[in-house]
């Protein structure tokens, strides 16, 4: 859209004021810039094991601001490192939950009848099996691998959307601006994509983002249990696990990735709710 | 009279709710001639929007349906249609304009695009040229500064703005028939003025056929040939527009009238017809206007027919049995 002070104009204009939101959106940002030019911040190598014995569990110093785990590997540049991993699973795996979740719970809505019983009973059936269970049980049966880690998280993520868009879709269903669109001939599924689903984007979003600091949380968790993604590959979660053993002696190995998850979900959430108070249609009604 | 457009016979349209089933619209039937304008009177509640809904097909069934009786658009019955079918009617020979514009509109699409929306999808054109056709639209209904306006949201424009909006979308397509349900009904008075008048000028310069529904008898005598009007989803008077206000025949289209205010009349009340239009759930015995008429006699416990009337009237009442023929 180009002319105009659309919806989206006005929400910014809120959006921009919230310095709480600003300060997520900004802490996201580095996150993912951060992720991005990892090679350019860091000298050192975040996987290598060709370290000196006494390059192990060195304490935080000027060479290693974050100290050293027990390969002698960069804390800080294995946390970087794992920012991409869990900054490319989170959204990936919310994007597809999104999608899934909008389309099922559009049609749903939409369509009502039979077709919205059917899937709102699957989603139903599908919400009452415990997810950690379902996702362990498939990393057993398949290879551990990003992708599957990814897809596993998007599955079983976009109940809660479908549900929330469903509802959504069913109060603009009703409104005049879809009978005027039926009324000039337009098809159902182009009233659901032109009509319905933009008319429901903000609240898509504000959820997504929300999710996004959750499912970082679920993907960490795996990690920690040693099901997510395989090593050496630099995760969150696995390097919380690592340095379990050694708390008390080499405090560091685990403190930091956990305050980088800790920093990302908050900030995750911050900017969500600064979305929700800016764009959200339901909070000024 | 013209030659004929829309021929409805005996439509009876339901609504299956939790309470019963009501009968919202029980057997109407009336024409509408190529490029002549029909008005459709009635209280709120009679069954005129629910007939402007059946001609379109966009009755929500459930709990809606289309009971029984044929709607001939052009020699076609439209209720034999397929969906498919019917679609290319919608908006393409048939349109509507509904009552209320800032709804009717969607609200994160520019009035530009969502008329440019309404040409792509019966028309086969580039984006360009679809795009100057929506400021062409534009420029018809009497919006300044079109090109600008294209890109306007709806809720920066007025009402007046929104509806002309509506009326470009739905006569983007020429259609034959426009079905103009409370056009200018929640719009201020010098607005409705406005509206009514454009679209007398746009159905003299288009040539197309308008239904006119509304509760104000001022709208229908400006712009209506013939009217026809509806009691509790009946037709109960149809009349050429000079002499339903000369001599109205039917006692509710009385009641109608004289519950006008006139200037100069010095009335302390307005009469009304006493009582409400009847609940459709359950409808009276007989005469459908009876617990209310001034004028009710014994006959009225059965049911009168449409008695013809010489001038192409019809009156759905005993006190003209008989009488005029």
């Amino acid at each position: 859209m180009s002319a105009g002070r659309s919806l989206w104009s006005a929400g910014w204009l809120r959006f921009r004021k919230n310095r709480l939101a600003m300060a997520g959106a900004v802490a996201v940002l580095i996150l993912y810039l951060a992720a991005i030019f990892a090679p350019l911040l860091t000298p050192y190598d975040p996987v290598s094991h060709g370290h000196l014995p006494e390059m192990r569990h060195q304490p935080p110093s000027w060479q290693h601001p974050l100290g050293t785990d027990k390969f002698g590997r960069d804390v800080l540049t294995r946390i970087v490192y794992g920012a991409r991993v869990s900054l490319t699973v989170s959204f990936l795996a919310v994007a597809l939950s999104v999608l899934l979740g909008s389309l099922t719970g559009a049609v749903a809505g939409y369509s009502g009848g039979i077709v919205d019983a059917v899937l709102m009973r699957i989603v139903d059936a599908l919400m009452s099996i415990p997810k950690l269970f379902l996702m362990l049980t498939c990393i057993a049966l398949f290879s551990r691998s990003l992708l599957l880690v990814t897809v596993l998280l998007g599955a079983t993520g976009w109940m809660g959307t479908a549900r929330l868009v469903r509802g959504q879709i069913l109060s603009l269903r009703s409104s005049e601006f879809v009978s005027a669109a039926e009324a000039l001939g337009a098809r159902g599924g182009r009233i659901v994509l032109r009509h319905l689903i933009p008319n429901t984007l903000t609240v898509i979003i504000v959820s997504a983002t929300l999710k996004i600091g959750l499912i970082i949380l679920v993907e960490a968790s795996l990690s920690f249990l040693g099901l997510g993604v395989p090593p050496p590959t630099p995760s969150w979660g696995m390097m919380v696990f690592e340095g379990r053993e050694v708390l008390l002696d080499a405090w560091w190995v685990s403190t930091f990735p956990g305050l980088a998850i800790i920093v990302t979900v908050v900030a995750y959430n911050l900017l969500g709710d600064g979305l929700r108070d800016s764009f959200d249609p339901m909070q000024f009604t | 009279m013209p030659e004929e457009l829309l021929r409805i016979d005996s439509l009876k349209t339901v609504f299956h709710t939790e309470a019963g089933t009501a009968r919202a619209v029980d057997g109407v039937s009336f024409t509408v001639g190529r490029g002549e304008t029909v008005g459709l009177v009635g209280e709120s509640g009679c069954g005129k929007s629910v007939t402007a809904l059946s001609i379109m097909r966009l009755i929500t069934d459930p709990p809606g349906r289309i009971e029984s009786g044929s709607i001939f658009f052009e020699g076609r019955d439209l209720l034999s249609l397929s969906e498919k079918e019917m679609r290319k009617v919608r908006g393409n020979e048939i349109s509507i304009v509904f009552q209320e514009p800032l709804s009717s509109l969607n609200p994160v699409f520019t009035c530009g695009e969502q008329i440019r929306e309404a040409i792509a999808l019966h028309q086969k054109l580039g984006r360009r040229e679809s795009r100057e056709r929506a400021i062409e639209m534009l420029r018809l209904v009497r919006i300044p500064d079109p090109e600008k306006r294209y890109g306007s949201y709806p809720h920066q424009m007025s009402g007046g703005m929104r509806q002309r909006v509506m009326i470009a979308m739905a006569l983007s397509c020429q259609p034959k028939l426009l079905i103009a349900d409370e056009p200018s009904t929640a719009l201020d008075v010098s607005v409705q003025a406005q509206i009514i008048e454009l679209l007398a000028e746009l159905r003299d310069s288009m040539d197309m056929a308008i239904l006119l529904i509304t509760h104000d008898l001022a709208v229908v005598a400006q712009m209506a040939e013939r009217v026809v009007v509806m009691y509790a989803g009946a037709v109960v008077e149809e009349s050429p527009v000079r002499e339903l206000f000369a001599s109205p025949a039917h006692p509710y289209t009385k009641g109608l009238m004289d519950s006008i205010p006139r200037l100069g009349q010095g009335l302390e009340r307005l009469p009304m017809i006493p009582g409400t239009v009847p609940d459709p759930l359950e409808l009276p015995q007989g005469c459908r206007f009876s617990d209310r008429c001034p004028q009710r006699f014994d006959r009225c416990a059965v049911e009168p027919p449409l008695f013809e009337l010489p001038g192409g009237r019809r009156a759905r009442c005993w006190l003209r049995c008989g009488r005029d023929a």
